[in-house]
């Protein structure tokens, strides 16, 4: 099967779905002939012009407003967001508006919008420009959150997403636009609220978003060479979110980390944990453990911004732990 | 066709107006616009307009009167007409107090409601609401102390207090009436005790309104005090751990005593299922010291000869229970022993363990605390795990030998005292006229 | 008042009369049930700025779209709304626009094309925009009205969607309701310099008229109506005009901003109603009788309507949960 890059598979996606529908448009900084700073979009204003490819000046509320409102009145439109961190900008239009007309109207408007943005630090861009903030977003009632790990998800959850006549945030890791997967041709659509069960095991359940199901992947093997036999998860959506395949995994091996980009506190990993804990408690041998990005802004210093994220080898360290049954207080 | 004037809502924070002044009197001619009366609120004072022509009539309400928002105060009639007026609000009188052996007023009965499993009844402790105040049906009537705690019990229905029926202090039974909330405002209360009336007021059974509320947590600090059970000491274990021990009908109380570090995790069942298996389940079987002796039946039986020659001369029975008190370190206390001899049981009592025992009557309501088997003249030649329960010693002859055994539980007699015990009492069996006189 | 040919246009002048009355009845009605404490919540009442909702709305088709704001009972009347129907939505009854779930301050009428009433100051000016370039980008020749306040202007998402629709020559009409006051602050102490050139230095042509001349907002709105249809927008609007009541039917006692003596003088000189319907009289298109009968009669249809909302039923319990997603097929 042919391999492409995460950056590929999101222009393929947004391609395709183009062609099909002529009422999506693509709309936000820099995405008509620079393609986004991340060359994303590179190549579609040339097919479908600069009414469908529509370059906005700086001013986020601005273009997510009318983005909401062209949702409102038949278009589809597909708003690029150049940083997750710029989410605070938009929050008005994106939760106070978008996220809450169709329950406001009684059902009677829709608001079929997409939403892309990124995630993901250790890459030198510093605090503003570096956060993870899918939590914040997840938890307001109205807005979808998808989290594609690989460039597979990348293009099977926007096309579901673009479909999708609700409104839908993805967020992409920044770092990820270049890494490759296995993407098969043809139409590809992944459904929303069913998590993927990537490696199977038997001793302890790993969950990860995003860019931590390679961690978790990574911490897998290394976990194999000394007889633990891990399962890592990608739940894939957060909204909706797959807590059967969890559980079923939790109850299997009674064991389980949740990692995650986010904040370690009041974040993803707390409400998956929380919610293992309340629908497998009497399967687990030991604490679920949240293992998130440290709650500081990210520092700009290599030498720092490395020790803020989960690593493969943080992982390895909490299931031996958990696996000798230790008391870990992790906070 | 004629209009209600109410007092008008005054502002976000605002229930209830003060009535500064009316400008028109009951009887005179409003068109729309007119200011008719004069409203206080929290900023300022306001004039309120006609909303309506006609004649002002049923004013209800007079300068001064504090009046909810939305209350009706006067109608606006088509014609000069005045139709029946209402009562003023603040113009009404009073209401009266019944007498307590008056009939109760009309309204739905509030019971004393059922507390707990194990009460029948409530200590009412103090009443929130007086006679004649209005109440809504989530507000606190009373509060109940039960034996955990102090219970705040709602209303249930809205309306106005028109009966108490118990007095601050009281016990009341479970189900019991203890006060009457009408719809309306009562013209009569009625305020009791229990006291007053010499049979319960209803049948136990509860209303479906009414249920009893648990303490708010902000009361959590004086319910503490009132717990009765201790904490007891946790074991630590996973939760799969707990429910597997449990599905197997294992107790991890086990491990604890075997050693095992805490906390418990799956891992530590396999363990536990080996300790388990080791130990019987069954209770019975305690643990059984056995001692056993063997000394010269010679100078034992020369006494026994020369004694039973005399007509009142002291029984075996007397003379062995006797020895065997002296042997016992009962203290100084006294030693019932049950003497055993062919079928018949005789009880002595042995004060201070000195001298031959005494013969207690059969009737003697007293529990003997060793049991002596004298078997000298029986066939058995040894014995093994007989006793019933009490130290028993048991006497069996051996040729020119007497051959005893002694067995306790583990529990009733330390290991150093039996063995005293023996060894004392076969040296005075060896001889006995030192020992007894 | 100078129309271009009063004879013709009898109906739609009586029919622009008409619903400034549906909504001075309309605001009356719920006035009294905040008063008589029977309204949840708040609301923020239209009346006195009737002739700048109806004055553009009769301009407008059905398909073309507006939004509102927190005062919005206006413009929601004057694009067509039913009195039952936005009754029921401001008591939270199951049979209101929203079915309950929206209240006042959120009314929508989507088939009359009224995107909503928004509770953020300034909040549908984006979704204004974005309705215009659903249009322009679908082939569509519809116009958006934004209806917004002179304390909107205050808002940087105004700045920001005005600049876009200037860009990409939106089909859109910014119109700002400057009633004078911006909550309990007057208007000249939160807004610097012109509003009207605000939006001239987008390059967006800016237009001044009297709020309270129906006939005057009407000329004007038409003819950037059919500018807009042509592809000759953005427009922006500054209406003149004066709210009666308080920023909300709670702001009663409102003389420390506002005095009474300059309530009366609007009242009685510029209400639009009574000036509408005396220019009527005056060219002998109607009658005081038959005007007052028409008031006569809107006024019983609004009590009606309003009994029948409060007799009408709230929405299930089961319907809390109803409508957070849109169900995917």
């Amino acid at each position: 099967m042919r391999e492409i890059t995460l950056s590929t598979a999101v222009n393929e996606a947004i391609a395709e779905e183009m062609r099909r529908d002529e009422t999506i448009f693509l709309i936000g900084e820099d995405v008509a002939e620079a393609g986004t700073p991340f060359k994303i979009t590179s190549g579609l204003v040339e097919e479908f012009g600069t009414d469908r490819v529509i370059d906005t000046p700086i001013a986020e509320p601005g273009f997510m407003g009318i983005a909401v409102g062209a949702a409102m009145t038949g278009s589809r439109p597909i708003v690029d967001l150049m940083f997750g961190d710029f989410i605070f900008l938009i929050m008005d239009q994106l939760c106070n508006q978008a996220a809450k007309t169709h329950y406001m109207s009684g059902g009677k408007l829709n608001v079929p919008l997409v939403l892309r943005t990124n995630m993901g630090a250790t890459r030198r861009s510093a605090a503003q420009h570096s956060q993870s903030l899918h939590a914040i977003v997840a938890h307001i009632p109205g807005l979808k959150v998808a989290m594609p790990s690989s460039a597979l998800e990348a293009k099977g959850l926007l096309k579901t997403a673009i479909r999708d006549n609700n409104p839908v945030v993805i967020f992409e890791d920044k770092l990820m636009y270049q890494d490759k997967a296995e993407v098969p041709e043809g139409e590809l659509l992944i459904p929303f609220g069913v998590a993927n069960v990537k490696r199977e095991g038997s001793d302890i359940t790993l969950v990860g978003t995003s860019s931590m199901v390679q961690v978790a992947e990574k911490a897998a093997e290394i976990l194999a060479a000394e007889g633990i036999s891990a399962e890592v998860i990608d739940p894939r959506t957060i909204v909706p979110l797959d807590m059967d395949t969890i559980n079923t995994s939790v109850r299997k091996t009674s064991r389980c980390i949740v990692i995650d980009e986010g904040h370690q506190s009041f974040g993803i990993t707390s409400e998956i944990a929380s919610r293992i804990m309340e629908q497998s408690f009497y399967h687990l041998d030991g604490p679920v453990i949240r293992m998130g990005a440290m709650d500081v802004p990210i520092p700009f210093s290599p030498a720092l911004e490395d020790i803020t994220v989960p690593t493969p080898e943080g992982v390895v360290a909490v299931a031996r732990r958990l696996m000798a049954g230790e008391m870990i207080n992790v906070s | 066709m004629s209009h209600d004037v109410i007092m008008p809502a005054l502002g976000m924070a605002q229930d209830s107006g003060l009535l500064v002044s009316w400008f028109k009197q009951s009887g005179d001619a409003v068109a729309i616009g007119d200011a008719l009366f004069e409203v206080e609120t929290d900023k300022a004072t306001m004039e309120v307009e006609a909303q309506h022509a006609g004649f002002l009539t049923q004013v209800a309400a007079k300068s001064g009167d504090e009046v909810p928002v939305g209350q009706v105060i006067a109608v606006i009639a088509a014609s000069q007409d005045a139709a029946v007026p209402i009562a003023s609000v603040a113009e009404e009188q009073p209401p009266q107090f019944a007498a307590k052996e008056d009939a109760l007023p009309e309204g739905q009965s509030i019971i004393m409601p059922a507390l707990g499993m194990t009460q029948d009844t409530g200590l009412l402790v103090n009443w929130l609401k007086q006679p004649g105040d209005a109440v809504s049906a989530d507000e606190v009537l009373f509060e109940v102390e039960t034996d955990k705690s102090t219970m705040e019990v709602t209303a249930g229905v809205d309306g106005f207090v028109a009966a108490l029926l118990a007095a601050a202090g009281e016990d009341v039974p479970v189900g019991h009436d203890v006060a009457i909330i009408s719809s309306a405002k009562p013209e009569t209360l009625m305020q009791r005790t229990r006291g007053d009336v010499p049979t319960p007021a209803a049948a136990p059974s509860l209303p479906a309104t009414q249920s009893p509320v648990a303490p708010p947590p902000g009361d959590l600090k004086r319910t503490e005090k009132r717990q009765l059970q201790p904490k007891s000491s946790r074991i630590l274990a996973s939760p799969k751990t707990r429910r597997l021990a449990y599905e197997r009908g294992l107790d991890l109380q086990k491990l604890v005593e075997a050693g095992h570090v805490q906390p418990y995790h799956v891992s530590d069942l396999a363990a536990l299922q080996n300790i388990s298996a080791d130990t019987p389940v069954s209770i019975a079987a305690p643990a059984l010291r056995r001692l056993t002796a063997k000394i010269s039946a010679v100078p034992f039986g020369e006494i026994m000869s020369f004694v039973s020659e005399k007509s009142s001369g002291p029984t075996a029975g007397a003379v062995i229970s006797g020895l065997a008190a002296g042997a016992w370190a009962s203290g100084g206390s006294d030693l019932i022993v049950a003497y055993r001899h062919f079928s018949t049981t005789q009880l002595f009592s042995n004060p201070h363990g000195i001298g031959l025992g005494k013969a207690l009557p059969d009737q003697a309501n007293v529990e003997a605390q060793l049991l002596i088997n004298d078997l000298r003249q029986s066939a058995i030649s040894s014995i093994e795990n007989c006793s019933d329960g009490l130290p028993t010693l048991t006497i069996l002859s051996q040729g020119d030998q007497f051959s005893f055994t002694f067995e306790c539980g583990a529990g009733q007699i330390s290991a150093d005292a039996a063995l005293s015990f023996l060894t004392e009492f076969a040296g005075r069996m060896e001889q006995p006229l030192r020992h007894l006189l | 008042m100078s129309p271009t040919n009063p004879k013709n246009n009898s109906d739609e002048y009586l029919r622009m009369f008409r619903q400034m009355v549906r909504i001075r009845c309309f605001e009356d009605q719920a006035n009294q049930l905040y008063l008589s404490a029977k309204m949840p919540g708040l609301t923020h009442m239209y009346s006195g700025e009737e002739a700048v909702a109806v004055g553009i709305c009769e301009a407008l088709k059905v398909t073309d779209k507006i939004t509102s704001t927190h005062r919005g009972h206006g413009h929601c009347v004057a694009k067509g709304a039913d009195f039952k129907q936005m009754f029921c939505e401001l008591l939270g009854k199951e049979e209101g626009y929203c079915r309950g779930k929206g209240g006042s301050m959120h009314i929508a009428d989507q088939s009359n094309g009224n995107l909503g009433a928004n509770a953020i100051v300034g909040g549908s000016m984006g979704i204004a925009t974005g309705s215009a370039l659903s249009a322009k980008r679908l082939g569509r020749d519809d116009v958006t009205v934004c209806f917004f306040g002179d304390g909107a202007t205050a808002q940087g998402l105004m700045y920001e969607v005005m600049n876009m629709a200037a860009l990409w020559t939106l089909p859109v009409i910014y119109a700002c309701e400057n009633n004078g006051y911006s909550e309990y602050t007057r208007t000249d102490e939160i807004a610097a310099g012109s509003i009207t050139a605000r939006a001239e230095a987008f390059g967006i042509e800016a237009f001044k008229v009297d709020g309270q001349d129906v006939l005057a907002v009407n000329d004007l709105a038409q003819k950037l109506v059919a500018r807009c249809r042509k592809g000759e927008g953005p427009f922006f609007i500054e209406l003149e005009t004066y709210r009666y009541h308080g920023h909300h039917v709670g702001d009663i006692n409102r003389e420390y901003y506002r005095a009474k003596d300059e309530e009366k003088q609007w009242h009685e000189t510029r209400d639009p109603i009574k000036n509408f319907g005396k220019w009527l009289t005056d060219e002998g298109l109607s009658t005081q009788e038959d005007l007052e009968a028409i008031q006569a009669e809107i006024k019983a249809d609004a009590a009606t309507a309003v009994a029948y909302a409060l007799e009408a039923k709230y929405p299930d319990a089961t319907e809390v949960d109803m409508h957070v997603f849109v169900e995917t097929a």
